[in-house]
């Protein structure tokens, strides 16, 4: 009984750790409290997706965490240059994006 | 093509990021099956609606300031004099100074599809509450930084602590085909077709 209790313990200890292995990532004590808050808002934003679309980003996060870290060190800055678009910038884009994939 | 396929390539295909062969698999599929053709329909309307949403407005400092003023008068005359209006209607008036406040705040984190990135920006706060715009001038507020946001629980969903890194990355997973090939979509070049219709952005902008 008492070593049926421990194995019990021992899996539950082990249980959040595995979960967080399975994303890869860092766990949620490590992020500062600007972290956290952000992850917080996003993690809404998420919630409010429909669910085909969680799906796609859980594949591409996997796909993220699986690159090169320069690669997602040139995705991280490509993102910041596309936010720093006005509108116009990014309307174009978009339209240059949507002609891109047309033509891949 | 089975249902789960098709469902999996449904959010893809509306963002006009599913490969044109998939895309043919998928409508040929959509042809075929109601249930799929009904759950794709959902979802290209309620992607449309959330595009829809107001992106930005301005909100002028001196409305901020005076709604907030008015919220703490009353709180104050409520804490002062608890029994002279009776039991409800301070207390209303305070609620509903804060509803407006709160429904505003609520706008703002729903309207906008660029989600929270360390860096700082634009601020922006959103929509409808631009309607009671007085003549002063404006300030542009971040969406983070114009409301007091939704304080981190204690302890988060499991979701989240197990993978906080995945919504730290949401908006380069958002957008992330656009991001890795950057330099080859910013360089494509345009002739002199029209540009997007309406002025409308896919949904998965970022």
């Amino acid at each position: 009984m008492k070593r049926r209790t421990t194995i019990a313990l021992l899996l539950l200890a082990l249980a959040t750790p595995a979960a967080a292995q399975q994303w890869g990532g860092r766990p949620w004590q490590q992020l500062s409290p600007e972290e956290q808050q952000r992850a917080w808002e996003n993690y809404q934003r998420y919630q409010q997706l429909p669910q085909q679309r969680q799906r796609m980003i859980e594949r591409r996060y996997q796909q993220f965490q699986a690159m090169p870290p320069q690669e997602q060190q040139r995705l991280r800055q490509n993102y910041e240059a596309y936010r720093g678009f006005n509108p116009g910038q990014r309307r174009e884009f978009t339209e240059k994006y949507r002609r891109w994939k047309s033509g891949r | 093509m089975r249902c789960g396929r098709a469902q999996e390539w449904m959010a893809a295909a509306l963002d006009g990021e599913l490969s044109p062969r998939r895309r043919r698999a998928l409508d040929r599929h959509l042809t075929t099956c109601d249930v799929c053709r009904a759950d794709f329909a959902d979802t290209d309307r309620v992607l449309r609606s959330v595009a829809a949403l107001p992106m930005e407005a301005t909100v002028p400092t001196a409305l901020e300031q005076a709604t907030m003023r008015r919220v703490r008068v009353a709180a104050a005359e409520e804490i002062e004099r608890p029994t002279r209006w009776g039991w409800w209607p301070l207390p209303v008036a305070v609620a509903a100074m804060a509803s407006v406040a709160l429904i505003a705040v609520g706008l703002v984190g729903r309207s906008g599809n660029v989600d929270t990135m360390p860096t700082a920006t634009a601020p922006r706060v959103a929509g409808p509450v631009a309607t009671a715009v007085p003549p002063a001038p404006p300030k542009r507020v971040a969406r983070a930084e114009g409301r007091t946001p939704a304080p981190v629980p204690n302890e988060p969903p499991p979701q989240l602590a197990n993978a906080p890194d995945l919504f730290m990355e949401l908006p380069i997973l958002r957008n992330m085909e656009k991001l890795e090939h950057f330099e080859a979509i910013r360089t494509t070049t345009l002739d002199d077709e029209p540009a997007t219709p309406g002025g409308e952005e896919p949904p998965s902008n970022g």
